[in-house]
């Protein structure tokens, strides 16, 4: 008996002594305090630093106080991600004030949650902010892990869409987008997500889109045109003393309607896309029936020919292999545009700093075989060739009515579609 | 299997308490007196139990943050105004999936809190080891502290809590299977030297600190995984690549101390050692792929397996079922390793303690503890 006490209470002894909980309990205090990474609610749209250090660069002036007053204009029109708001009083007709709808904003930022009905909150933050950004910046936490980056919406540049190179895309295209995802990009397919909270997305990026688009024409025009810089500006031409109060009627200030005039501008180009759809993408002569073998070696005869010359970056039969140097509209903003060398870090450091995100070579797609981002559909690659990728070195190929030495007719760009749809299929 | 490896469950039920007494030659009018002080078989059956709700409660709560449904019930300890019990089923059965698989998450811990209050309730009337009975109390505090953090996550609609909610649950996981491990008939069974067999060996300090070590990574690497699946909205770039390129390393680190672990560990021949160790291996290379998963599924293909023809094209889908179930078991194989490597220290202080006995039986001239002869 009393031995098997000692095995017992022996045993319950030597367990006491156990050292291994003291290095457990240490680790958990380092992770309560890695864990306490703070989760309060973003109360403010960070500003656009970048630009700032852009449009500094390229007038060599000082743009702080430029960028102060635009950031106060700008959260004073807009709201801030706790609330939102679409500047409706300040624009004209229904178009431009039901562009974006005030109730569908204010499901998009915050915390995300739903309801028992099934309607959710904080859209944006749940499926977008990891990557987009909180200001739709494109350089969300995860973005710098990602190729191609994810899309800044502040720029109003899109690539894939049913309109013309440097319009807007319609909301249409952006659902599109949504729903089907870009494949070979980490941009998601959001199938899942119901009509309602597509809708509250779609009006959220162009809200992103449009405010900081202004944002930026606004830092621009201060520092270029109104003459912000090491003198304070005159209170009239001010943009930190405009509310949505003061910026219509006989009160506006300079700096007022000029902002405004700004803003009616980029929302009529949202408003306007429809208007702009790629002429001539809806007639393919091979739809509804199987495409012609001559088209195609028509087709591949344009893919290698000096009009087109698609075999100059995509390669011999598409197969790649062409050494491209070259980076997309994003990136040349804060290097190439500005004199500095994508690949010169030194250079570079102070955009980065401010959350720019590292040049990258935008390569050309490799056909053979491949996939294609944006869609890989007739229609759409129709679209990709007469009008190239907006924001990419892709470019767009003539057109004319006949056949030149510097245009293809649209029934010669419908076989080259042809072709890239074959080359697309040979897995 | 090496020969000098021994198994460790030995007899059955009936001579359970003999042959504890049998470890160190105990007389053999002392097994009939070993019979009144029997292990808890109720403490190990709820053990066992609360290890078989707290994984798919792991699991379950890793699917509420993978469809971002923690918000899905914006009220608590109730539900939508209603008693967590008292919800009433059609609604929740039909109502939208969120909703479903939150409420459901909180009925299991409710059921997990239940098992814990009978645990530690068996094992305060039957279990004399008092700190097996400390080991269910601390179950059930935490399993308490875990209800609560998950109740503060939801009135707070804070991420960091829900955050700490994640890296607290793994926890609870491994002190329920440590609590299974030692209350079943294999550890109150097994022997010391009988002076016949092989004596015990011990693991050896740099075996125990290796363990150990590997231990305290695997929780650090939780905690980084939790760190990237949480990211806050204004975190930086460069803080998240950070976070990710370290949770590869300590990733890569795991996978080259596993078969290293399991080396050192085994040299000792104990069976449960070497069983727990190669199922380490399994779970972390299971683990790893999981995390390239993982990856795939949420943000596509990446870049530095571009050469790799296969995910060419790939389309990520935003909380497809697929989707969902690989990242939702990137979280729970994260417990079982945690859990694997806690019951690896433990079963290697356990059989120090062996072999330390063992040493001093071999001291006595007549093969009996000193302490008892």
């Amino acid at each position: 008996m009393r031995l098997v006490q000692h095995s017992i209470i022996g045993y319950d002894f030597t367990m006491n002594r156990i050292h291994f909980l003291r290095p457990i309990g240490g680790l958990m205090a380092w992770a309560a305090v890695l864990m306490s990474g703070c989760d309060a609610p973003v109360e403010q749209y960070p500003p656009n630093a970048v630009h700032a250090l852009v449009v500094h660069h390229r007038t060599d002036l000082p743009t702080e106080a430029a960028a102060q007053e635009v950031t106060q204009l700008i959260d004073q029109w807009f709201g801030t991600p706790l609330e939102p708001h679409w500047p409706a009083e300040l624009l004209s007709g229904q178009a431009a004030k039901g562009l974006v709808d005030q109730d569908r904003l204010l499901r998009a930022p915050g915390s995300f949650y739903s309801d028992q009905d099934n309607l959710h909150y904080g859209l944006y933050t749940e499926h977008c902010v990891r990557c987009h950004g909180v200001n739709g910046g494109g350089n969300g936490a995860a973005s710098a892990l990602q190729n191609p980056y994810p899309r800044d919406f502040r720029a109003g540049i899109f690539k894939w869409k049913s309109t013309q190179r440097s319009a807007r895309p319609t909301k249409d295209d952006l659902r599109r987008l949504m729903v089907h995802g870009a494949p070979g990009t980490s941009m998601p397919s959001f199938s899942r997500l119901s009509d309602d909270d597509l809708d509250v997305l779609v009006d959220y990026v162009i809200y992103l889109s449009v405010r900081g688009e202004l944002e930026r024409w606004l830092l621009y025009g201060a520092v270029e045109e109104i003459g912000y810089g090491d003198e304070p500006v005159e209170d009239p031409f001010r943009f930190g003393l405009v509310s949505i109060d003061n910026a219509t009627g006989d009160r506006a200030s300079e700096a007022a309607l000029y902002a405004a005039e700004h803003l009616k501008r980029i929302v009529d180009q949202w408003g306007q896309s429809a208007e702009v759809a790629v002429p001539g993408a809806s007639s393919d002569p091979a739809s509804g029936s199987s495409v012609d073998a001559d088209s195609v070696a028509r087709g591949k005869e344009l893919f290698h020919g000096q009009v087109a010359n698609c075999a100059g970056c995509h390669g011999v039969d598409g197969v790649g292999g062409v050494n491209i140097v070259d980076y997309d509209d994003w990136s040349k903003e804060y290097s190439t545009r500005l004199g500095i060398t994508p690949t010169d870090r030194q250079a570079l450091e102070p955009f980065e700093a401010l959350g720019a995100l590292r040049p990258r070579l935008a390569l050309p797609r490799e056909l053979a075989g491949g996939y294609a981002h944006g869609g890989a559909d007739a229609v759409t690659l129709y679209r990709r060739i007469t009008q190239g990728i907006a924001g990419t070195p892709m470019p767009a190929v003539m057109l004319s009515e006949t056949p030149s030495a510097t245009a293809l007719t649209p029934d010669q760009v419908w076989d080259l579609v042809h072709y890239v749809e074959s080359l697309l299929e040979t897995k | 299997m090496t020969q000098t490896e021994v198994e460790t469950t030995t007899t059955d039920e009936a001579t359970g308490a003999a042959a504890l007494g049998s470890a160190w030659q105990a007389p053999a009018s002392d097994s009939a007196a070993s019979g009144a002080l029997a292990r808890s078989k109720w403490l190990h059956v709820f053990s066992v139990l609360a290890v078989c709700l707290v994984w798919p409660l792991i699991w379950v709560g890793g699917m509420v943050t993978t469809m971002d449904a923690g918000m899905a019930v914006p009220d608590w300890p109730g539900t939508y105004g209603y008693n967590l019990f008292l919800y009433p089923l059609s609604t929740w059965v039909s109502g939208p999936f969120d909703l479903f698989i939150e409420h459901g998450h909180r009925l299991l811990a409710s059921v997990v809190g239940m098992v814990a209050i009978v645990m530690f309730a068996v094992a305060i009337k039957g279990e004399p080891r008092r700190w097996v009975i400390a080991l269910s109390g601390l179950v059930l505090a935490m399993v308490i502290g875990q209800g609560v953090l998950g109740g503060v996550r939801v009135l707070l609609s804070d991420r960091s809590s829900a955050m700490i909610h994640g890296c607290v649950g793994p926890i609870v996981f491994v002190l329920c299977c440590l609590c299974a491990s030692v209350t079943r008939r294999s550890w109150w069974d097994r022997k010391g030297f009988d002076g016949q067999s092989n004596p015990p060996q011990g693991v050896g300090k740099l075996a125990l600190g290796f363990a150990i070590a590997f231990l305290c990574f695997a929780y650090l690497q939780l905690v980084l995984g939790a760190q990237v699946r949480h990211v806050q909205p204004l975190t930086s770039t460069k803080m998240f690549t950070h976070l990710v390129v370290t949770h590869v390393a300590v990733a890569a680190g795991l996978l080259a101390a596993a078969p290293v672990l399991l080396t050192l560990t085994r040299r000792c021949g104990d069976l449960t050692l070497s069983r727990l160790g190669v199922g380490l291996i399994m779970f972390v290379t299971l683990q790893v792929l999981l995390g390239v998963s993982t990856w795939v599924v949420k943000y596509g293909w990446p870049e530095i397996l571009s050469s790799l023809p296969l995910g060419e094209g790939y389309l990520v889908k935003s909380k497809g079922f697929f989707e969902s179930m690989v990242v939702t078991a990137h979280v729970a194989v994260g417990s079982l390793i945690l859990a694997n490597a806690a019951l690896i220290v433990m079963q290697c202080y356990r059989q120090n303690w062996l072999a330390a006995g063992d040493q001093s039986v071999q001291r006595s001239p007549s093969g009996v503890a000193p302490e008892t002869a």
